[in-house]
């Protein structure tokens, strides 16, 4: 009897256990994004960041500061060469500013393919603000650890009929921190276009926010964008008028 | 009789004279002559590259997708089916019909990335339509259904690509999605047109489908016509007709809507030759009221003295104008002789961009390299009256001022 109960007890523990690594592991590919996603996914921030491009030989340092709302942003780069050189978002439209011409073009079509500021960035880049869940449809293919960080690898396929820049999706999320270390960007072809590499995080007001990372455009060689986070103010003050034409031109 | 006698003997009386005035007038009316020539040349020949090259001769396209053409949207497509080809067959003096598909892409070479107009197209009937084939430095076209592209040397050498390199086209799906096409260099092409030869990527019409995820629909259907393409406005509207009772968006357009700013370069051609007309009269008159005054001046007696003997002053200033009628066609016919032989020289060697200093850059006409004079002979005979006229014209009022003259104090020459 007392050898049944024994035996009885380590069944229910043995249970008990793997039902409750059940559960665990039982986390979907949707709320690991959204988990990620209340880390990283910023409503309204003012920035300072610094862009370094590397392209072959070549290394460029470019400075700038944005102010982003849910649907729109500026920002303004403060490095000597391109001072004054601004970009308004405003909802699905952006306008560059061009100090020395003292113009505003506005950035559509095809011109939204092109590098940003000689970057690994696209315009198109910039401008993709939907929530990823929305717009793909996520599964995890593997567990695996990365840099010492064991990760959820997802796959995130374009949901039918949704208008996404890139087919498909490979990212890497840490299981404790929930953000994303690593992401790879494919075409529908099945080319990858792009790998993004986080490289340092910080927490800041008890969220998990990458602070450097490195994206590169995996169809040039010898090409990387650093983009570093120098300081970020969340829910800032935004004054009228900021997201304006007008504003973009003073 | 007598005053057409002293006018025209009067015009061999300084033949020296006569002559400078003549060659003044003669070197206007080559100026004109050659600007006019040249004008033409460009024309014919930007009008060849545009139908040879471009458009064809005819396009069919939904004019929705016209009126946004120049940003190749992947909207408002079409797809050829029987009934629309049928329709096209059965036009008279057709030799062929091609559809196309235009994309933007970003050409990428691996290290580089430039933004590129991609050219679907479908081999077995392109050749019919356009003479693209007959331009290749290196290699060929490819066939249908092969993974391969045919671009312009001068893009290829811009991107450090040759025959047998792959390259990559980065291209967004009507979905906005972006997708690669991965292809081989099967030829490079040379043409007359540097459009072509600077932005364009031709590839497989049914792989550039695919990659677009745009099934069977292309941008548009070119045509073309043997022989003449002078009434193409007409063919247009009678194909649009046509092709409107099987799908309402279809329209047909001439390839003269495609080239409106070089006709619109044409229309200010005009006014560059009425300037030139000015110059023109104003050279003329200069050399003619210049030439009437010293001979004034020369006969004054003799002035005097027919009006002495009765002559009136009409008919002085007849004979004036008779000697500057005389200056004025023998400048006309010289000017029309070296006009006649700078125009056969272009019209036969031609004259490279290179001269005037712009031989490699982009001067937003359709041609590079040579242009060859055109023959207008109708410009021959206006500018010759129009030298006459003016000699005749300017020449009235020095005579005026001549005839005027007091009988009396002009023999005594006071």
């Amino acid at each position: 009897m007392k050898k049944n109960t024994i035996v009885g007890i380590l069944l229910l523990s043995l249970l008990l256990i793997t039902g409750l690594s059940g559960i665990v592991t039982a986390i979907t590919a949707e709320e690991i994004i959204n988990y990620r996603d209340k880390n990283e996914y910023i409503i309204s921030a003012r920035i300072e960041a610094e862009m370094i491009i590397v392209n072959g030989g070549r290394k460029m340092t470019k400075t700038l500061r944005s102010l982003s709302d849910d649907q729109n942003a500026l920002t303004e780069f403060t490095n000597p060469r391109d001072r004054g050189t601004k970009f308004l978002k405003r909802g699905e439209d952006l306008w560059m500013f061009f100090p020395e011409a003292e113009d505003v073009v506005k950035i559509s079509g095809h011109m939204l393919n092109q590098s940003m500021m000689g970057s690994d960035f696209s315009y198109q880049d910039m401008m993709e603000s939907d929530q990823l869940t929305e717009l793909y449809q996520f599964k995890i293919l593997q567990e695996e650890e990365l840099d010492g960080r064991l990760c959820y690898v997802l796959e995130g396929i374009a949901r039918e009929g949704k208008e996404v820049s890139y087919y498909r999706r490979v990212i890497w999320v840490d299981q404790e921190r929930f953000v994303g270390l690593k992401e790879e960007l494919y075409a529908r072809s099945g080319r990858l276009l792009k790998v993004s590499m986080v490289n340092k995080i910080e927490q800041i007001d008890q969220r998990w926010i990458p602070i450097e990372s490195v994206m590169e455009n995996k169809l040039r060689e010898n090409t990387r964008t650093e983009f570093k986070l120098l300081s970020i103010e969340f829910n800032p003050e935004i004054a009228e008028g900021v997201f304006t034409l007008e504003s973009l031109q003073s | 009789m007598f005053i057409a006698k002293l006018g025209f003997r009067n015009v061999f009386r300084h033949k020296k004279r006569t002559l400078i005035t003549a060659i003044i007038i003669s070197l206007a009316i080559l100026i004109y002559l050659v600007t006019d020539s040249i004008m033409i040349g460009i024309a014919e020949l930007s009008y060849q590259n545009i139908i040879n090259l471009e458009t064809g001769h005819l396009q069919v396209m939904t004019e929705q997708y016209w009126e946004e053409k120049d940003k190749n949207p992947l909207d408002q497509l079409l797809v050829k089916d029987g009934q629309l080809a049928e329709e096209i067959k059965a036009l008279a003096n057709l030799q062929g019909m091609s559809p196309l598909l235009r994309f933007n892409a970003n050409l990428n070479n691996g290290v580089e990335e430039l933004p590129v107009l991609g050219l679907g197209i479908e081999p077995n009937t392109y050749h019919q339509v356009f003479t693209t084939g007959d331009y290749f430095v290196k290699g060929s076209f490819f066939k249908a259904g092969e993974e391969k592209a045919v671009l312009g040397q001068s893009l290829a050498e811009l991107m450090d690509l040759k025959v047998g390199d792959y390259l990559t086209l980065l291209v967004r799906s009507r979905e906005r999605t972006f997708n690669t096409i991965d292809v081989e260099i099967s030829g490079l092409i040379s043409t007359p047109n540097p459009n072509v030869n600077n932005n364009i990527v031709f590839v497989p019409l049914d792989l550039a489908q695919q990659s677009l995820n745009l099934g069977d629909e292309v941008s548009q259907l070119v045509i073309r016509f043997r022989g003449d393409q002078g009434e193409m406005p007409t063919a247009a509207r009678q194909l649009t007709e046509k092709v409107a009772k099987i799908n309402p968006d279809l329209r047909a357009y001439p390839w003269q809507a495609s080239a409106q700013s070089i006709l619109a370069m044409m229309e200010a051609s005009q006014i560059e030759n009425i300037i030139i007309l000015g110059i023109i009269i104003l050279i003329a008159a200069v050399g003619i009221i210049n030439t009437t005054i010293l001979s004034a001046i020369e006969r004054t007696e003799e002035i005097g003295m027919m009006k002495a003997l009765g002559l009136k002053e009409g008919e002085i200033i007849l004979a004036f104008m008779i000697e500057a009628l005389g200056i004025g066609v023998i400048g006309s016919l010289i000017g029309c002789f070296l006009g006649g032989v700078s125009v056969a020289f272009f019209n036969r060697f031609g004259i490279a961009l290179s001269a005037f200093g712009m031989g490699e850059i982009d001067i937003g006409i359709p041609i590079i390299d040579k242009i060859y004079g055109g023959w207008n002979p109708g410009a021959f005979l206006f500018i010759a009256l129009f030298g006459v006229v003016v000699a005749v014209l300017a020449s009235i009022l020095p005579a005026r001022w001549a005839a005027g003259k007091d009988p009396v104090k002009a023999i005594y020459h006071r």
